[in-house]
């Protein structure tokens, strides 16, 4: 079959050599294309402060450029895509995530220094003294307003919201009558506003810029415009940010990143600057942060533990109950893993759902029963119970597939051995099965482990980490939280500021967490090989 | 692929026969028939309870029956579909759509990305082969939620250039789910790959077809059945995924159907039960039904070492 196949598409010279120019000149097109996208967005990247993002993506564009030019390194070619991606999108971010740690890095802090002088220079004032104009205000069908502009020196200006304002003649451009200021009563479809209207008109227009963004013009007062300028300021030869309006001067201080003026007072934005080891000395020095920190911590591997422990035993159990042929195990089995193929998010709100204190169906079964309305979401200890439960239902037809599968790839004559050895059914679970089992699956349930060390979904979605530790504000921090639901607070969280700094530090407590449990997991697999070998 | 679900070698038979008496063999029996009949029932309930709230009329968690009352017409049956479909406030069909666009686009992509990756791990052999194996095995170690600072802080700077690949863009939310592609995917592709033998690539090459040729034409249909679990694998875990999105996205008609899902139901859960059962039941199942019917193939996944994400 593969013979007649290749006939078919390798037949004469010259489409070859046609299809290998092609594949060329497409190769060059689209190299060019990544670099040229790479080079500007890295120059801009760099020019606005984010220096090292700018240059990882130069230095990516151009790998990928050298991967697929130089000729002995074809078999790179291939996969330069999803190395490119994963280096800027899985590896640079785990060093991005240290970097940050050692930065103040939070809301009010959140830019470079260029980029916070940026952000504040579009907040425009009109400014004092500067040109002055004589307006006439104009409107058209759709309701837009434009003014006639007229300077002392007499030039004329046309000037619309978000174009460029444009020179006008008096007495000549648009359609006359002309008024005594040589402003025409239409033109370009707008026409003048006089009197009543124009008044009327003035409450609308005040708050519009005209003219570009660059150069935008306003209304004044009630006979005056003028150009409208950056609140901001900055004087980069002195180092200061003035404001504008009332002349202040607000110096940068590069230990906090905020600019501060002579009072005392901060610019609206600060702007992130390297802190040292002050989020990491934060965590272990600060009674407020610590305190709750070991509990989460604490509760996170509890979780994991008891997550997996349960429904490594439930599956376990299962799968042996169930371990036969015939098709009635075979439709016990396939009902058993719908909770698997239920989006975790659904499954976990069901169950929210189903716990509700008010009106829930298993909470107001429970009291109807027993007369106690169990708090899952006010009380700390039935809120974890809760969410392991969860954990069981959800993860527990995982291990009954596993175990289904490693059972039946246990020999059979190995039992028979022992039954000629008068082992028991007790005897031959501890000693054969459960070791036999913990080879293919040992590996599986530290990677399980690792997956609900990191188990942001269930968390969230269950009880959003509650009930509330007493005395965490800033952001609250819960009972059920987890690291990563704790990192994600203080990130992204409700009731606080986002401190990516403080976040970032946090996250690397897990990821040497997560680097441990794969070392030991590895460590495991190899053992578990051997004893593999040795059977 | 693993037929460990149909074999029947080396079944236990510890608990039927080492016990030759027959009472204990029948309170073994009860026992587990008893056991078996719990787990059903603690299994399937939640999912019967979820598809009879969404027919219930009466639409509120209190008063939900097993059985809906209170059903005059068939139109009482629909209600919260009705509800759930004509409010504004929720714009179901647009979360499904974002879902839908993210994943299949994900999907087509990091399956793109990764065949061709695996498929030159698999096949060709080269320097620096093996320690980039490992590096992308560490990689898949740290999940990318780890550095979702890290991540969104990227987003929010690229997207002051590049707008469509910025917050709150399905396109910055695609560009750091490929992000993840390589390291999830290559090891199993490069698993699928390595049962075609090379003997047919090799007669292709002497032939004279260049390695593009014969991956296109050769190899690549061999192996198309297979790929279409990693693509189904992939879409779920990405149509799942719920952390990254509620990060970047932050409009209401932006959202994917579980980051509205999750915020339809903070807002006022009992009274809207019903129509929650509703949405629940059209997002659930067809992707219940797609892995039950590719089951014997995920598991052999599994079994490989994959954690459902």
């Amino acid at each position: 079959m593969a013979a007649v196949t290749t006939e078919k598409v390798y037949g004469p010279q010259e489409p070859r050599s046609f299809n290998f120019l092609f594949g060329i000149v497409v190769r060059l097109a689209v190299l060019g294309l990544v670099n040229a996208v790479a080079f500007w967005l890295g120059y801009n990247l760099w020019r606005d402060g984010n220096t090292a993002l700018g240059i990882v993506i130069v230095v990516i564009a151009l790998g990928v450029t050298v991967i697929n030019l130089w000729p002995s390194l074809w078999p790179l070619r291939w996969m330069s895509p999803g190395l490119a991606l994963m280096a800027l999108l899985a590896i640079y971010p785990i060093f991005y995530t240290v970097y940050v740690a050692f930065t103040n890095f939070s809301d009010g802090h959140r830019y470079t220094k260029a980029e916070a002088v940026a952000l504040m220079s579009r907040t425009k004032v009109l400014a004092e003294g500067g040109t002055s104009y004589q307006w006439q205000v104009y409107s058209n069908e759709a309701g837009e307003y434009a003014l006639w502009l007229t300077a002392e020196d007499g030039t004329t200006l046309f000037a619309r919201p978000g174009q460029p304002v444009e020179n006008v003649v008096a007495n000549e451009s648009g359609e006359g009558p002309y008024d005594e200021s040589g402003a025409p009563a239409t033109i370009d479809g707008f026409s003048l506003l006089t009197g009543g209207a124009r008044f009327q008109a003035l409450r609308d227009i005040q708050t519009i810029q005209f003219g570009t963004e660059e150069a935008p013009v306003g209304i004044k007062s009630r006979n005056e415009a003028g150009a409208f300028v950056s609140k901001w300021q900055f004087d980069a030869d002195r180092n200061v940010l003035i404001d504008v309006e009332n002349g202040t001067e607000y110096i940068p201080n590069e230990v906090t990143g905020d600019f501060v003026a002579a009072s005392g007072a901060t610019a609206p934005l600060g702007y992130w600057v390297p802190i040292g080891f002050q989020n990491f000395t934060r965590i272990f020095t600060s009674i407020a942060v610590s305190g709750p920190l070991i509990r989460v911590f604490l509760w996170t591997i509890a979780f994991a533990f008891l997550s997996v422990i349960t429904s490594f035993a439930v599956g376990l159990m299962m799968a042996l109950l169930l371990n036969g042929s015939g098709i009635r195990y075979k439709i016990i089995k396939s009902l058993l893993i719908i909770p698997y193929a239920v989006p975790g998010m659904i499954s976990i709100l069901i169950w929210r759902g189903m716990l509700n204190p008010n009106g829930g169906v298993i909470t107001s079964t429970i009291a109807n029963l027993t007369g106690y309305t169990v708090p899952w979401q006010t009380d700390a200890g039935w809120a974890k119970a809760g969410i392991l439960l969860v954990n069981l239902w959800l993860s527990y037809p995982y291990f009954m597939l596993i175990c289904s599968g490693a059972l039946q790839s246990i020999p059979s004559s190995i039992y028979e051995a022992a039954e000629v050895d008068g082992a028991n059914a007790w005897n031959k679970f501890w000693s054969l099965t459960l070791p036999l089992l913990l080879v293919a699956v040992g590996p599986l349930l530290i990677a399980s482990f690792t997956y609900n060390f990191n188990n942001y979904l269930l968390i969230e979605a269950m009880f959003q980490g509650g009930p509330t530790m007493i005395g965490t504000n800033a952001p609250p921090v819960g009972h059920t939280d987890n690291l990563i639901s704790y990192t994600f607070r203080f990130a992204f969280g409700a009731g606080g500021t986002r401190d990516f700094g403080f976040a970032s530090a946090i996250a690397i407590i897990i990821f040497i967490m997560v680097g441990l449990l794969t070392l030991l997991q590895f460590r495991f697999t190899k053992r578990w090989e051997e004893v593999g070998d040795n059977v | 692929m693993s037929s460990l679900i149909t074999s029947d070698a080396g079944r236990l038979s510890a608990t039927r026969d080492s016990d030759p008496r027959n009472y204990v063999r029948g309170i073994f029996t009860l026992a587990r028939v008893i056991v078996i009949g719990l787990a059903l029932v603690f299994t399937l309930f939640p999912v019967v309870w979820i598809i009879s709230a969404s027919f219930n009329p009466t639409g509120s968690m209190a008063t939900q029956t097993l059985i809906p009352t209170n059903v005059k017409s068939s139109a009482d049956l629909f209600i919260n579909f009705t509800k759930l479909l004509n409010n504004p406030q929720v714009p179901f069909w647009n979360w499904i759509g974002n879902s839908l666009v993210v994943s299949v686009i994900t999907t087509v992509l990091s399956l793109g990305i990764t065949i061709l990756a695996a498929y030159s791990f698999s096949r060709f052999r080269f320097r620096g082969r093996r320690s980039l194996l490992v590096t992308i095995l560490l990689v898949q170690v740290f999940p990318n939620i780890l550095a979702m600072v890290a991540l969104y802080l990227m987003v929010l700077q690229i997207g002051q250039y590049i707008p469509f690949l910025g917050l709150n863009q399905h396109g910055g939310l695609i560009m750091v789910y490929l992000g993840g592609a390589m390291g999830v995917n290559t090891w199993l592709v490069k698993g699928f790959f390595d049962t075609i033998p090379k003997d047919i690539d090799e007669s292709a090459l002497v032939d004279g077809a260049t390695h593009w040729q014969t991956f296109w034409y050769l190899v690549f249909p061999l192996v198309r059945p297979i790929l279409a679990v990693a693509a189904m694998l992939a879409f779920v875990g990405t149509f799942n995924e719920f952390i990254l999105a509620r990060i970047l996205l932050s409009d209401r008609q932006n959202w994917t159907l579980m980051v509205g899902l999750f915020n339809f139901v903070s807002a006022k859960f009992t009274d809207d039960w019903g129509v929650f059962a509703a949405g629940s039941l059209i997002a659930a199942t067809p992707i219940v039904i797609l892995y039950l019917s590719l089951q014997k193939y995920i598991v052999g996944g599994l079994t490989q070492g994959a954690v459902k994400g």
